[in-house]
């Protein structure tokens, strides 16, 4: 445990929130750009495994396991939200033959 | 802790119901079992926990926690004498509608009761996972898929901000509880830093999209008016409860004393989100739609009773969470009747003639409007005067001034369905109405009104 | 979930058995009633009109059980005033309210008259009203007014008070407007309505004014604190007049009278009870309940005598022609109201409150035996069609006649003793007072023994097919005759005069609470002696006056010039409506041509326009889009994190 957390601290904390913060505005641009359901999916992904390396990072840094503990909560949240979120998909995908998320407005105003 | 152990496992029962197809027991199970968690739930009133050190700084049932999850699974216990008569065409998937029901009911306990950032994201998620799935129990209506891939994609991404805010607080306090969170809050007042700063406004992000307070609550009206009229009674009242309870609880025990940090965001979010609810409502021409833009500015009233923040806060939020749940269960579920023969329609012309054909329901939606809109000696009143008042004793006087005025906006287009249900107009043909279902609305009409007379029966349970 | 009963305030020097009791029971005296309510509104129709009847009467024997015990338990001295507490209710800021009950031998007396006379009057209705279709409804109404006269009674603050207040209003429009299919009734119960809202306005007034200055609605704080003020303090005239006015409203003095009369239109029973007996006399009780306030403002008592002895003039000239059997028993009301307060004015509240008994018991009789008589003639209320009915209808005659001699104030009679005192105040106040008073004690006997020998003697004026239809009321109304009648013969005991070997028994029982500003009067046996030999030279004069003109076998009943303006009543309605209502609604209908097209529908409707506009500009950012909301959130987040920024550092 002591040797990973070292091994993790060998890096500075600013670079893994640099990182980190880099990683999740990419998925948040993703989530703006694309307009493919699937994707979006991938890039809401993405953020929540850019929140899990600063997870990660803090908890080396603060040696306290708690912050590796809840990346594990976030990881199966993650896993049955996509679950959830690809029957939906199915769902929509029979009803409508797309996934493009312009053709859903008709709720509005 | 028993209560949300009871109700889990009541959950997954309910799931096998379904697939023994006891379709008859479904209901009086659900509602047998939900008075026991209603017991079990009230029995950790008269114990005092031991601060933030039961459960392994997991959860803590104080009363804030009990009082809160007493009143989420009463309005859901209410909502299920509905389901019977809104649910009659559904044939297969009924166990699991009730069973989603159920578990969305344990995350709304647990955003009542976390004492730790972990359960506080698993609450949220528990809550809104099965919400997705709810919002599109009508598989094959447009609308209903809409709302639900709206819900859930908005919803998801709103999470991201708020771990990664979670994450911020974590690096700067190097914890995850509440108490442990308070104490480098209360240490660092003066000079936070920034990490922890923007992980506060974060979190904040992701609570108030939860709450649906403005500008982060574009996915309520359409989600609402998308989703099944059942499922939206459901987020109006229960999840809408659980919502304020947890953010409510996040910013008073753990952010208190970096209240000037948050506080004017929320002040700008709270004029705003009552602006754009009550003026957007006012021009709609469907009701349910207008029920959910009052829903976002009812958010907004609520917002003030989270920043007055001072010992008769909570008081005042249980308060008004109730009186509204109860309040829009009445009227939700008397729109439902009246959509349910006439194609879905649920314009103000729908309501034409109400009072005429079916009195009873006419009567029930005026009280609901009436208590909406704030008209004593309805509990509606005492729910705006309690956070109002309160508001006041802090000196945040222009923000009541703009709530005050923002109400008088809201009495107009609740009056709007009063005026439409006794016009002398062409009326719809008599509703038949479920004793059970007509029970749950009668309760909760009454509670409206005795609530608002004997408002201290409610309003001190904290104490 | 707070319990009921939440906590017991109890006087510290008394503390027994009974006291802890006493929660229980004031709850169940309350309650009582309004179960009663409960049962015959939503099931009564279902059930038997006899079930209905017995459970609406039963309710009020309970409740009249339970006052019983509280009095038995005054009397032995095992408490003298208790406060019950039997629930907190809302907090409003720094002021608190709660449903205290006050437990004193005034409330007690009020209570016994209520449910007592209540229950007799409930027992006597379901004889007269058993041919209705309305018949539990009615119960039901009889127990919602019961209830919230108890509420009245009994409440420890001017606030339950009020709420009472308000309730016996809804009641008597509710009753008063019970046959509602037909319009006039409607109007009457209307205008009974209106002109309550008027005093009640007052009294609200007052209440406010009260807040203000005592910081507080209950009895025991006001009048401790009131000590602290000097006569004619004129925060307490204020507050005085201004509660004087609400029992005007309700007491139906003048100038707010005329709906009494009007209010004869619902069934007898509720005439008896409610324009007679009971809620009307709720005026003067409020004003003995605060009368440590009243002791303070000398103007207000003043005031409080020139209107008292205005109105018992101005109704008893009026009652004097009348020839619809209960608009002269309504005037007459109105007219012993005014005695009450003449009362009250001089200072002797007791005496106030000793008439307001003795009254109860005689009109109640009068107003029920007028019932069995109108149930005798099947609907007839006029008295020129009437006549020789002493034979017809015995029990109804003798009890009526009982009741005449009360009102009328045959020696010894309860309504002697009573009057007796009140001459005898006004005695001692001063001469004019007094003599003014006696002439309308005078027209009394007049307009009484008038309509008494119209009703009973010479021969029968009214049409064959009533004369063939006339018979004696069943048991269960003549029975709650002879009771009353039994009451209004004796019911001056309580405070017989010292002279005629009595004793003020009256007197001593609400001297905790009451506190009499009028002096001992000299010469009192003296004058008591004068008084009665003038009442019996009197009563023989007019006997025979009145005998001659309308103990008669044609009786036409109309009138010319004097005459006929009292019959007419003054053109008080008249004067009202052309000085009043007539300007109202053109008033009414010049605000609606312009003030309101120019300003309500000018402004509030431009101000709505620019919310609709707004709003439908506003609703357009819902735009129906996901991309352009997820969007519209990161905007906002950013724009939410900047703002932050700049406004912290």
């Amino acid at each position: 445990m002591n040797s990973i957390n070292e091994i993790i601290r060998t890096i500075p904390l600013n670079y893994y929130i640099f990182l980190s913060a880099v990683l999740f505005c990419i998925g948040v641009m993703g989530v703006l750009l694309r307009r493919n359901i699937i994707i979006i999916f991938m890039c809401v992904e993405l953020m929540l495994n850019a929140v899990n390396l600063l997870f990660t990072a803090f908890s080396a840094y603060s040696s306290d396991p708690a912050g590796q503990v809840f990346v594990f909560f976030v990881m199966v949240v993650a896993a049955a939200e996509i679950a959830v979120g690809l029957a939906i998909l199915v769902m929509i995908y029979r009803n409508l033959k797309t996934i493009d998320i312009d053709q859903l407005s008709r709720l509005k105003w | 802790m028993n209560a949300i152990i009871a109700l889990s496992l009541l959950g997954i029962f309910t799931l096998f119901t379904g697939i023994f197809n006891w379709r008859k027991a479904m209901l009086p199970i659900v509602v047998i079992g939900l008075a026991g968690v209603f017991v079990l739930n009230g029995m950790d009133y008269f114990t005092t926990p031991s601060w933030y050190a039961d459960y392994t700084h997991m959860v803590i049932f104080d009363r804030y926690a009990v009082v809160f999850s007493a009143a989420l699974i009463m309005i859901t216990a209410m909502l299920f004498f509905l389901c019977k008569q809104y649910y009659q065409k559904e044939d297969n998937n009924i166990s699991d509608i009730y069973g989603l029901i159920l578990f969305t009911l344990v995350g709304g306990m647990l955003m009542a009761s976390f004492s730790n950032f972990a359960m506080l994201f698993l609450g949220i998620e528990i809550l809104s996972i099965p919400l997705y799935i709810l919002a599109g129990t009508k598989r094959l209506e447009v609308t209903s898929n809409e709302a639900s891939i709206k819900y859930f994609l908005m919803g998801s991404f709103s999470t991201g901000f708020l771990l990664f805010g979670m994450a911020l607080v974590y690096g700067a306090a190097h914890t995850f509880t509440l108490d442990g969170i308070r104490q480098y809050t209360d240490a660092h007042a003066g000079d936070l830093p920034t990490i922890f700063v923007a992980g506060i406004m974060l979190m904040l992000v992701g609570m108030l999209f939860k709450v649906s307070g403005a500008p982060f609550h574009f996915w309520a009206p359409d989600v609402y008016s998308g989703a099944p009229t059942l499922i939206t009674t459901f987020m109006a009242t229960v999840v809408k409860t659980a919502a304020f309870a947890a953010l409510y609880r996040l910013l008073f025990y753990t952010f208190g004393s970096a209240k000037p940090i948050w506080f004017d965001a929320l002040w700008g979010v709270a004029a705003l989100t009552m602006i754009i609810g009550n003026f957007s409502a006012l021009y709609q021409h469907g009701v349910k739609r207008m029920l959910a833009y009052s829903s976002i500015s009812n958010a907004g009233y609520l917002l003030i009773g989270v920043i007055a923040m001072n010992t008769h806060s909570a008081n005042s939020i249980f308060y008004y969470t109730l009186v509204y749940s109860l309040a829009s269960l009445v009227s939700f579920g008397v729109l439902m009747l009246v959509t349910q023969d006439n194609g879905g329609d649920d314009s103000y012309t729908a309501f034409k003639g109400l009072a005429r054909n079916n009195p009873a329901l006419a009567g029930l939606m005026t009280l609901a409007m009436l208590s909406l809109a704030g008209i004593p000696p309805l509990a509606g009143f005492f729910g705006k005067y309690y956070i109002f008042i309160n508001a006041m004793e802090n000196g945040y006087i222009y923000i009541v001034l703009i709530a005050v005025a923002n109400s008088l906006v809201g009495i107009y287009y609740y009056f709007k369905v009063i005026v439409a249900m006794f016009a002398k107009d062409t009326a719809p043909t008599k509703i038949a109405v479920q004793p059970a279902y007509l029970f749950a609305l009668v309760v909760a009409a009454a509670l409206l009104f005795v609530l608002g007379i004997f408002p201290d029966w409610v309003s001190g349970l904290m104490n | 979930m707070k319990a009921l009963l939440a906590h017991i305030e109890i006087s510290p020097e008394i503390h027994n058995g009974f006291t802890d009791a006493m929660p229980m029971l004031m709850a169940a005296l309350i309650l009582l009633p309004f179960l009663g309510f409960v049962f015959n509104f939503f099931l009564g129709q279902r059930l038997s009109k006899t079930l209905s009847g017995v459970i609406g009467s039963a309710t009020i024997l309970g409740s009249f059980i339970i006052a019983a015990t509280f009095f038995a338990q005054s009397i032995s001295g095992s408490f003298t005033s208790h406060q019950v507490c039997l629930m907190d209710w809302i907090e409003v800021g720094k002021y608190k309210f709660s449903f205290n009950f006050l437990i004193d031998n005034l409330s007690i007396m009020m209570m016994l008259i209520i449910t007592g006379i209540g229950f007799l009057i409930h027992v006597y209705s379901i004889g007269y009203m058993h041919h209705d279709e309305g018949f539990s409804r009615f119960f039901s109404y009889l127990n919602l007014f019961i209830f919230f006269m108890l509420l009245l009674v009994t409440g420890a603050n001017y606030l339950i008070l009020f709420i009472g207040w308000e309730g016996v209003g809804l009641c008597s429009y509710l009753l008063i407007g019970f046959w509602f299919k037909n319009q006039e009734y409607n109007n009457a119960a209307k205008k009974a309505f209106i002109m309550n809202r008027i005093g009640d306005l007052g009294f609200l007034l007052g209440m406010f004014k009260i807040l203000d200055v005592f910081g507080s609605l209950n009895f025991s704080d006001v009048f401790s604190a009131a000590g602290g003020f000097t006569a004619n303090d004129p925060a307490i005239v204020i507050i005085t007049v201004l509660l004087f006015i609400g029992a005007c409203g309700k007491s139906a003095q003048l100038p707010l009278f005329t709906w009494l009369p009007d209010a004869m239109a619902g069934p007898t029973p509720v005439s008896a009870l409610i324009h007679a007996a009971t809620m009307v006399t709720a005026g003067v009780y409020m004003v003995v309940r605060s009368n440590v306030l009243f002791a303070l403002s000398p103007f207000t008592m003043e005031l409080i005598t020139i209107v008292g002895l205005a109105t018992a003039l101005f109704a008893g000239t009026i009652a004097l022609f009348q020839n619809d059997i209960k608009k002269v028993l309504a005037y007459s009301t109105v007219s012993q109201l005014g005695f009450m307060f003449i009362a009250l004015g001089v200072g002797a509240f007791t005496t106030g409150m000793f008439h307001l008994m003795t009254h109860a018991f005689f009109k109640a009789l009068l107003f029920l035996g007028a019932g069995s008589v109108i149930h005798a003639m099947g609907g007839e209320q006029d008295i020129t069609k009437m006549g020789g009915l002493s034979k017809k209808i015995k029990i109804t005659f003798i009890t009526f006649t009982i009741g005449v001699m009360a009102i009328a104030g045959f020696p010894f009679t309860s309504g002697f003793v009573s009057k007796d005192e009140i001459l005898l105040a006004d005695f001692q106040h001063g001469k004019i007072y007094f003599i003014l008073a006696t002439i309308a004690a005078i027209m009394t006997v007049f307009y009484m023994f008038r309509l008494w020998f119209l009703t009973f003697f010479g021969s029968f004026r009214g049409t064959h097919d009533q004369e063939h239809h006339l018979h004696e009321s069943p048991p269960s109304m003549t029975v709650p005759l002879m009771v009353l009648a039994i009451l209004s013969l004796v019911g001056g005991f309580v405070q017989f005069p010292h002279i005629f070997g009595g004793h003020d028994y009256l007197n001593q029982y609400l001297s905790p609470v009451v506190t009499n500003t009028i002096q001992e009067i000299e010469g009192a046996d003296k004058l008591e002696i004068e008084i009665l030999i003038a009442t019996c030279i009197g009563l023989v004069i007019l006997w025979f006056i009145t005998k001659k003109n309308y103990a008669v076998s044609e009786f036409k009943g109309e009138y010319t010039g004097f005459k006929k303006v009292l019959a007419d009543k003054y053109y008080v309605d008249e004067i009202y409506e052309a000085l009043i209502i007539s300007p109202f609604q053109k008033m009414s209908a010049f605000i609606t041509k312009y003030v309101e097209v120019i300003f309500i529908d000018g402004f509030v409707n431009g101000a709505g326009k620019v919310a609709q506009v707004a709003g439908s500009y506003i609703r357009l950012l819902q735009s129906g889009h996901i991309g352009y909301y997820l969007f519209a959130m990161v905007i906002s987040i950013v724009v939410f994190l900047l703002l932050n920024t700049i406004i912290h550092f």
